[in-house]
């Protein structure tokens, strides 16, 4: 059951008298591609101020979960809302109010790093854009690379740039597929440290991945999927997947034979 | 070699299955077939018209610019892979992992893209006209021998296009400005010299001489213009690694500047840098424009000499309307909606940029056509504009209803293609005629342009309903 309280929404953009505190509300959220089913009956909630990972092997639904999420591609069945807007009516207003770094990154590859950061800024209806955007560069550290077309980017600093251009606008939610992706220890340091210090200054992020350390050393809370099913949802503090527990917790989920229901009932046993 | 040659035609086969369906691909060639065969059972018509050496000269620049097109496609087409399938996951752009010389990948690519486009295309065409010229006897296309040299030299202008644009994309790799600036230069002598054109120097094409007179002399004139353009291409290939950086200072918010408030001032600037810094860079204008529109000048010009009865300014302005559409083509080349689908925008909003882009690309032929007709003759610029204008607008809707985003890989559906064809051809043809009569018959084309508005509506409607489209 979501929390709810009664809050002053004016200007916020976000229509209703109530606002949640759940930042994201999926229920009973399922995707089918003919009788595959990448997403099966999810309900989740992320509250306002979680860093929310949602973890699972590749191909287990986690970028149809954020695609959904985002408003690109609709569900079978099942609603969600995200930043208090109904996803299925308003998918432009929720593309506004979110940051998203999709899977693989795609900056245009005619226009430098500079320009893209400027075009985002541009497609947000941004002003006095340009002081973010040299923040930005200067804070992954790539300024010397901002007149350099994307198409000639490595894919570290693509990534870097993907990062900044959803941040531009500084959401109060992000929702990031594979945070980390093509990023050197240097640079993953950095980001974990800013995702931490972005969720404690009350922002709220939704990662997906499939690497256990990125949970373990920034995540609330978390979310296993498997073959579509979500399989455990519970907060990082939980006893059981302290010291190393997580990674068996996981292989013990997604590693056994059978379908995905005799994964719910392992999960029970750990609850 | 061969084994490069064979995984790069399967490749390709894969590639096309792979954008456009197994089955929507698969029927292109049978789609050519068909339309092929359709249009040459009027050939009884055109023989009121045309001569037969016409009907054959048209044949052999129709063929000469497919393979002109089709070898341009290789000044952009390794950009359009990239944004498909990923960095240099084509054998043609792997010659830094393959233990073999780029020169051997490129013959082979050479090669492959001959027998490949052949088979897709010369073979189904010539299938049809000879289907339809046996069954209804055509005069000189006589059935089979007449039918097969037809074969082999509409290969050759087909050849001769490919390997002479090749040629021309190895000196632009070398010196785009000189190739640019030289082909501009011919471009404006060649269309000041048409006003005269000696009808008898398109004859000169040597396939076309060897199909209207076979001589060894001809043939091997024909092979020259293939061989020679190839090898010096092998010789000269250039490929363009990527360590070749380039940097540009921030033209972006420059030209946002200088459009000010318009809405789609970002998304314009883009288009417009995402062509100037393209492979070929504003060179495709003159590749994939200018030269055909050219050649299409010359050709009515010709035409005119031996059927005072057409308007040739008229006539070109309705053609120029149809190759305008193809700048859209250029314009999507560079996107995917997969690159904006986590904007706060629709599919629609990123076609709706797409056509303001396409509104100033079309000064440039507008431009040309206000200047053609100042020069020839001022009275019909008023009847001219009123074609071009409706056409090229209704080209465009036509083509963002059935492709949306993705003309290039969306017209390779059989299905489709035929779609566009039979919304095309019988429009074209009631203007081919009606233009004999009066250029003021024009006129008629305005109605096209609610049609138009109400086409693009219907399209923005139906491509944000289909759910993330792939391209």
């Amino acid at each position: 059951m979501p929390a709810i309280e009664r809050i002053d929404n004016a200007g916020s953009g976000i229509t209703g008298f109530y606002r949640s505190l759940d930042m994201i509300e999926v229920k009973n959220l399922s995707k089918f591609y003919g009788s595959t089913k990448a997403v099966d009956s999810v309900s989740l909630s992320v509250e306002r101020g979680e860093l929310f990972g949602l973890l699972g092997p590749n191909g287990s639904g986690k970028t149809t979960m954020i695609k959904m999420l985002t408003g690109q591609i609709k569900p079978t069945s099942g609603s969600l809302k995200v930043h208090g807007v109904d996803v299925l009516e308003d998918p432009i207003r929720v593309r506004e109010l979110v940051g998203v770094i999709p899977e693989q990154e795609t900056p245009p590859s005619f226009l430098t790093a500079e320009e893209y950061l400027h075009f985002v800024a541009k497609v947000r209806k941004m002003e006095h854009y340009e002081a973010i955007c040299e923040r930005w560069f200067e804070f992954f550290d790539f300024k010397d690379q901002k007149n350099s077309l994307c198409k000639d980017l490595s894919r570290g600093t693509r990534q870097k740039l993907m990062f900044a251009q959803a941040f531009l606008h500084e959401p109060e939610l992000a929702i990031i597929d594979e945070p980390l992706i093509n990023l050197d220890p240097v640079m993953q340091r950095k980001v974990k440290d800013f995702l931490a210090g972005y969720v404690k200054n009350g922002g709220t992020i939704f990662i997906s991945t499939h690497i256990l350390e990125i949970a373990k050393q920034i995540c609330t809370s978390i979310g296993i999927i498997y073959r579509g099913k979500l399989v455990y949802t519970g907060r990082m503090d939980n006893p059981l997947l302290q010291d190393g527990n997580l990674e068996e917790f996981f292989l013990e989920l997604v590693s056994r034979p059978g379908n995905s229901d005799t994964c719910v009932s392992i999960s029970a046993q750990y609850a | 070699m061969f084994d490069i040659f064979k995984s790069m035609l399967k490749e390709e086969w894969r590639m096309h299955s792979n954008l456009f369906g197994n089955n929507g691909f698969s029927l292109f060639p049978v789609f050519i077939f068909l339309f092929a065969f359709l249009v040459s059972l009027v050939l009884p018509i055109f023989r009121e018209i045309f001569t037969y050496a016409q009907i054959a000269l048209g044949m052999h620049y129709l063929f000469l610019l497919l393979g002109g097109m089709i070898g341009a496609f290789g000044l952009m087409g390794r950009e359009f892979m990239n944004r498909r399938f990923g960095q240099a996951s084509l054998i043609a752009y792997s010659s830094r992992t393959l233990p073999v010389s780029e020169r051997l990948i490129f013959a082979n690519f050479l090669v492959k893209d001959i027998v490949y486009y052949f088979v897709l295309y010369v073979l189904p065409f010539i299938a049809g006209f000879s289907l339809a010229a046996a069954l209804i006897q055509a005069e000189n296309f006589h059935f089979p021998v007449t039918l097969l040299i037809l074969l082999l030299t509409l290969s050759l202008s087909f050849m001769i296009g490919l390997s002479l644009v090749f040629f021309l994309s190895t000196i632009y790799a070398h010196s785009g400005k000189l190739l640019t600036s030289g082909l501009l230069a011919s471009f404006i002598l060649l269309l000041f010299v048409s006003g005269n054109p000696g009808s008898g120097s398109f004859y000169s094409l040597p396939s076309l001489s060897f199909f209207l007179l076979p001589s060894k002399n001809q043939f091997l004139l024909s092979s020259v213009l293939i061989i020679v353009p190839s090898v010096l291409s092998l010789v000269f290939l250039k490929v363009d690694f990527p360590q070749a950086k380039k940097s540009f200072p921030n033209s972006f918010s420059r030209l946002c500047e200088r459009f000010g408030s318009y809405r789609y001032a970002a998304f314009v600037a883009k288009d417009l840098l995402d062509l100037k810094r393209s492979e070929g860079g504003f060179g495709k204008l003159i590749f994939s424009f200018l030269l055909p529109a050219a050649l299409i000048w010359m050709l009515l010009s010709a035409l005119e000499a031996v059927l005072p009865v057409l308007n040739t300014l008229i006539l070109f302005s309705l053609i120029l309307g149809v190759l305008s559409s193809s700048m859209y083509n250029w314009l999507t080349e560079y996107d995917i909606f997969a690159s904006y689908a986590f904007f706060p925008l629709k599919p629609s909003d990123m076609i709706r940029s797409k056509l303001n882009s396409y509104l100033f690309l079309n000064l440039v032929p507008l431009i040309l056509l206000v200047l053609l007709i100042f020069r020839i003759d001022p009275a019909v610029l008023l009847p001219a504009l009123l074609l071009f204008i409706p056409i090229s607008l209704y080209m465009v809707s036509i083509l963002v209803y059935l492709t949306g985003l993705s003309p290039s890989i969306n017209l390779y559906n059989g299905r489709t293609f035929a779609l566009y064809t039979f919304s095309v051809m019988p429009l074209l043809l009631v203007n081919v005629i009606l233009s004999m009569f009066s250029p003021f018959y024009a006129f008629i084309n305005l109605l096209l342009l609610p049609l138009a508005f109400y086409l693009l509506g219907q399209g923005f409607r139906k491509w944000d309903r289909i759910e993330s489209p792939r391209f």
